[in-house]
């Protein structure tokens, strides 16, 4: 399957953004089952997570899906 | 079919250098490399952070250079055009502005073009490496109109100097901005404590304020981190920005969170980090204006050399002196020169005399005699009388101009190193945040656990941290980590050490073709130097002379005995209608002593042995030994003296008279000689001497070599010489390994063995006839190119045809790579220290973390120390070099100003 840049970008964006939501998923659902935390922790660290999750990965993830898919 | 595609496509390749400005680092590089290459048609970009360049290989047919700056422009940087306002006539509305107009557009590299016919204005944007302005005017001249430049204009250094203060102005303003706000909000946070709670009124404490205070700065000064950032992550591309962002951010964020929500549990009140974010700002806005300041320094050298172009040339056309733009010189002209006045183009004497300083092309510090024939080079200081001369080459293709081209491409590529430590940089700022985020974690689910105190501090300040909570403390040492680790200072290390190095080379007349030159001449452990016209002065020259102890009785009288100087006259007279370059050596030799030597009467070559001629009514016979034995005469009396001179790599010639000649010079000279003359000019010759001619070794060659071996490098001679010549040469300069019977053709394969056996190698040599072996040798250096640089192969050039350049360019090279290794160590190395104390190492152990602004602190001392080290570049002088330098641009103007007042 070929995409072209514009395809490449946005599968590439999907692709990041539900990573990076699960990496902050999975760290809620572990505050919640592992201490007592207060819900600012839980969902500021969990923002957190998100926003340096979606970092590491966009510049990771977009050349990827470009090289696999073209775009 | 697609061969013969992929060979049109490398045919069709071009190159074009484009400025980027607004780099700041080696992840900016990266950046604008990954941009670039991303381009349809594009086969391959390197850029250069401290040049601010960007070197690309395209197809046109696939690219067009718009494309590129439109790519470049996306990712957040900038590619200024230069601006050229010609000054047109005779253009009239509607139709001459239409055609102007569309001709220029049509040029490569030409962005916009503003066309008055009412004011005759055209104003043309373009991009100086695409197109120059000479095509530009060329292209309205052609069309038909007369075409001046209005006014001086800016030349590229010009526009390129505004870029560079304008880019140090704005991070001088940003300074200005955010130092006295970040000082105000660091001063207010801490406001409670002695003795600033002593004379500072409490309202400066007041979280408002600080809000109010912090949060232009954040906006302000701060915005480029975010803007920049941003542009690159939403094409997959990271930098120092990110770090920045992501760090003033996060501290700028929960400052505004503790204002407004103090029972958030990011600490409270007591933790409004707004005097972290302001000081970050402070911090990183200081290293950038000195990374800005450092950029601008380290390109002096070729700014200097820019500066030495001629603006104006005076033309004698019709007869007349036409005073017209130096770049408006064609091939041809017919220049005048005046005392104080630059040499507008190349080209040759034609007549006059005159002094002409050409330090700072050649480096050669005293100036040199010109006259008729002579060749003179652009930019070079005339300092005595006047001359003129027609010029040979201009624009582009003088001297000045390839020397400068030669730098500046030098200083677009990368030195291994550098490429390394741009990757390492660039994958750095990805390891950095995954580095951060494994700290958040750690923190969070471990750390504030086993360790949290409610004396916890931040290191050097008073400020406790009791009620920050398990989030507050994660990700307070997360933002430390992200802004501690960034490796800004690793972009400049190795391209700001590479500009000073090259730049420095070509102040002394060594020009490296690259990065990559400058770091295998650094490495070289081997150099192997050809002997003919590098050791060597490269023609041979009478070096000794001696007459026959007892010479033959000689017509009527006593032997009065022979003197050297009458054999050498002798010699000179049988060879002075010889074309042989030992009978030209013998001729010249004869001159240089002062000697009168005569026609010869009779000259008849004898191949393969030598000569014989009729000088002043007698016989004389000048030869090799063979020659002698043919003709009976006894040599036996010098044979032991011959050898000896050949065993010192000498050529011997004997030299044998009719014995009325010898009597004539000693008898009273004419008188004798023409009374001896008619019966005595039959008789045989006899030995008078001999002459020895060698190539003699040039002044330097002995003191390079030792100089050459002080560094710890092995020296080598190669030579097509015969093995006793070669051996003579080689103990006279005490070198101990020699190549001799090396045939042009082989002397590659020689450099190959050295290279086999492990040793990087240095080629010494003519760049033309030596080009095979210099190709092959780690580094090729071509010596005594003249200002021809262009024709020149090889990695390094040497312009002087001195060997002591060679030890010059080791030193320039050793010292540049010097510069690099520190300037790395102290951006890695820091980093390297700093992240573990960032990361909260020093936390278990005291309960103290590092505020973010004391990583911002760490970091800008990183910058200012890189900065600092590649400054002191600029006063380095090559030890072989210590003695007068080549003049500065100011010097030259100073020297200028009297020299112009006298001649006129």
């Amino acid at each position: 399957m070929r995409l072209d840049a514009k395809d490449a970008a946005r599968l590439s964006a999907a692709v990041y953004t539900s990573i990076a939501m699960l990496a902050a998923l999975a760290f809620f659902l572990v505050t919640l089952l592992t201490g007592d935390y207060s819900w600012v922790a839980r969902i500021g660290g969990a923002v957190w997570v998100f926003g340096l999750s979606m970092i590491i990965l966009m510049p990771t993830v977009t050349p990827w899906i470009r090289r696999r898919l073209g775009g | 079919m697609a061969v013969e595609e992929r060979e049109r496509q490398k045919d069709a390749l071009q190159e074009v250098t484009l400025p980027v400005a607004g780099m700041t680092c080696a992840a900016c590089v990266r950046k604008v490399e990954k941009a670039l290459k991303g381009l349809p048609g594009v086969q391959d970009a390197t850029v250069n952070l401290s040049a601010g360049k960007a070197g690309v290989v395209f197809d046109p047919a696939a690219c067009a250079v718009a494309d590129m700056e439109k790519v470049i422009e996306d990712i957040g940087y900038e590619v200024p055009a230069s601006r050229l306002n010609l000054l047109v006539l005779g253009m009239t509305p509607g139709h001459c502005d239409i055609v102007i107009g569309n001709a220029l557009r049509a040029l490569p590299g030409v962005r916009a073009v503003t066309i008055n016919p009412a004011t005759d204005t055209v104003s043309v944007e373009y991009l100086e490496s695409a197109v120059s302005a000479a095509a530009i005017k060329k292209t309205v001249r052609s069309l038909g109109y007369d075409v001046s430049e209005k006014g001086e204009g800016e030349d590229a250094m010009d526009r390129e100097r505004q870029l560079r203060q304008a880019e140090v102005r704005r991070q001088l303003i940003n300074m200005l901005v955010s130092w006295p706000l970040g000082a105000i909000v660091m001063l207010g946070t801490f406001s409670d404590y002695r003795p600033l709670s002593e004379f500072l009124p409490s309202f400066m404490n007041n979280k408002i304020l600080l809000f109010a205070l912090t949060t232009p700065l954040v906006i302000g000064p701060g915005r480029q981190f975010f803007v920049n950032s941003w542009n690159g992550l939403r094409r997959g591309l990271t930098d120092m920005n990110l770090l920045y962002a992501t760090g003033i951010g996060a501290a700028y964020l929960i400052a505004v969170i503790n204002t407004f929500f103090p029972d958030a549990g990011f600490g409270g009140e007591r933790a409004t980090f707004f005097e972290a974010a302001a000081l970050l700002v402070a911090f990183i806005v200081l290293g950038r204006y000195l990374e800005a300041v450092t950029r601008g320094r380290t390109s002096q050298a070729i700014r200097n050399l820019m500066k030495l172009r001629p603006k104006r040339a005076t033309v004698i056309r019709d007869g007349r002196e036409t005073e017209v733009p130096a770049d408006e010189v064609e091939i041809g002209d017919v220049c005048l020169v005046r005392p104080g006045e630059s040499v507008p183009v190349d080209g040759v004497v034609l007549e006059g005399y005159s002094a002409v300083d050409e330090s700072m092309v050649t480096g050669e510090s005293i100036p040199v005699e010109k006259r008729d024939g002579d060749e003179v080079t652009g930019g070079t200081l005339n300092k005595t009388g006047a001359f003129r001369f027609r010029a040979t080459r201009v624009g582009a293709g003088t001297a000045l101009s390839q020397i400068i081209k030669l730098v500046e491409e030098a200083q677009t590529t990368k030195a291994p190193i550098q490429a390394l430590a741009d990757k390492v940089a660039g994958h750095f700022i990805l390891g950095v945040h995954a580095l951060a985020l494994a700290v958040f974690l750690f923190w969070f689910f471990a750390g504030f656990g086993l360790w949290f105190t409610e004396d916890t501090r931040l290191v050097l300040t008073p400020y406790k941290l009791e009620d920050l909570g398990v989030f507050g403390l994660a990700l307070l040492i997360s933002v430390t980590v992200l802004v501690i680790s960034c490796p800004c200072a690793v972009g400049l290390a190795t391209p700001a050490a590479m500009m000073a190095g090259t730049g420095k080379g070509a102040e002394f007349g060594i020009l490296f073709k690259g990065a990559d030159a400058v770091e295998a001449t650094a490495r070289v452990r081997v150099v192997v130097l050809d002997k003919t016209g590098t050791l060597t002065k490269g023609e041979p020259s009478v070096t000794d002379v001696l007459a026959a102890p007892n010479p033959p009785s000689v017509g009527r009288g006593p032997s009065p005995g022979i003197t050297a100087d009458e054999v050498l006259r002798l010699a000179a007279a049988a060879e002075k209608n010889s074309e042989h370059p030992l009978g030209e050596a013998i001729v010249r030799g004869a001159q240089q002593r002062g000697l009168d030597v005569p026609p010869a009467e009779r000259f008849g070559s004898i191949p393969g042995h030598g000569v014989e001629a009729t000088v002043e009514g007698r016989e004389v016979l000048l030869g090799n030994r063979k020659l002698m034995a043919e003709r009976g005469i006894d040599v036996s009396a010098l044979i032991a003296e011959a050898e000896r001179l050949e065993n010192e790599g000498k050529t011997v010639m004997f030299v044998a008279a009719s014995p009325s000649v010898i009597l004539s010079r000693e008898g009273g000279g004419t008188q004798a000689a023409e009374g001896a003359g008619s019966d005595a000019g039959h008789s045989a010759p006899q030995l008078a001497g001999v002459v020895a001619v060698a190539d003699t070794i040039k002044d330097t060659s002995a003191r390079a070599i030792g100089e050459l071996k002080r560094l710890g490098l092995r020296v080598a001679m190669m030579t097509g010489d015969n093995r006793r010549t070669a051996d003579a040469i080689a103990r006279q300069l005490g070198i101990g390994r020699v190549l001799a019977e090396v045939p042009p053709q082989d002397k590659a394969a020689e450099v190959r063995k050295l290279q086999d056996e492990g040793q990087t190698v240095a080629m010494v040599g003519d760049g033309v006839n030596d080009a095979p072996a210099l190709a092959q040798a780690n580094v090729g250096m071509a010596i005594g190119s003249g200002t021809d640089v262009a024709k020149e192969t090889g990695h390094v050039i040497l312009i002087r045809d001195d060997i002591l350049d060679v030890v010059a360019a080791v030193q320039v090279a050793r010292a540049t790579m010097r510069l690099v290794k520190q300037n790395l160590f102290w951006a890695f190395g820091y980093n390297a220290a700093a992240i573990p104390l960032g990361a909260g190492l020093l936390y278990p152990f005291f309960s103290q973390v590092v505020s973010p602004e004391l990583a911002a602190l760490l970091m800008a001392t990183s910058s200012l120390s890189v900065t600092m080290n590649t400054l002191r570049m600029r006063g380095y002088r090559p030890p072989i070099k210590r003695g007068p330098s080549a003049p500065s641009p100011e010097r030259v103007e100073r020297e200028r100003e009297p020299l112009l007042e006298a001649g006129s």
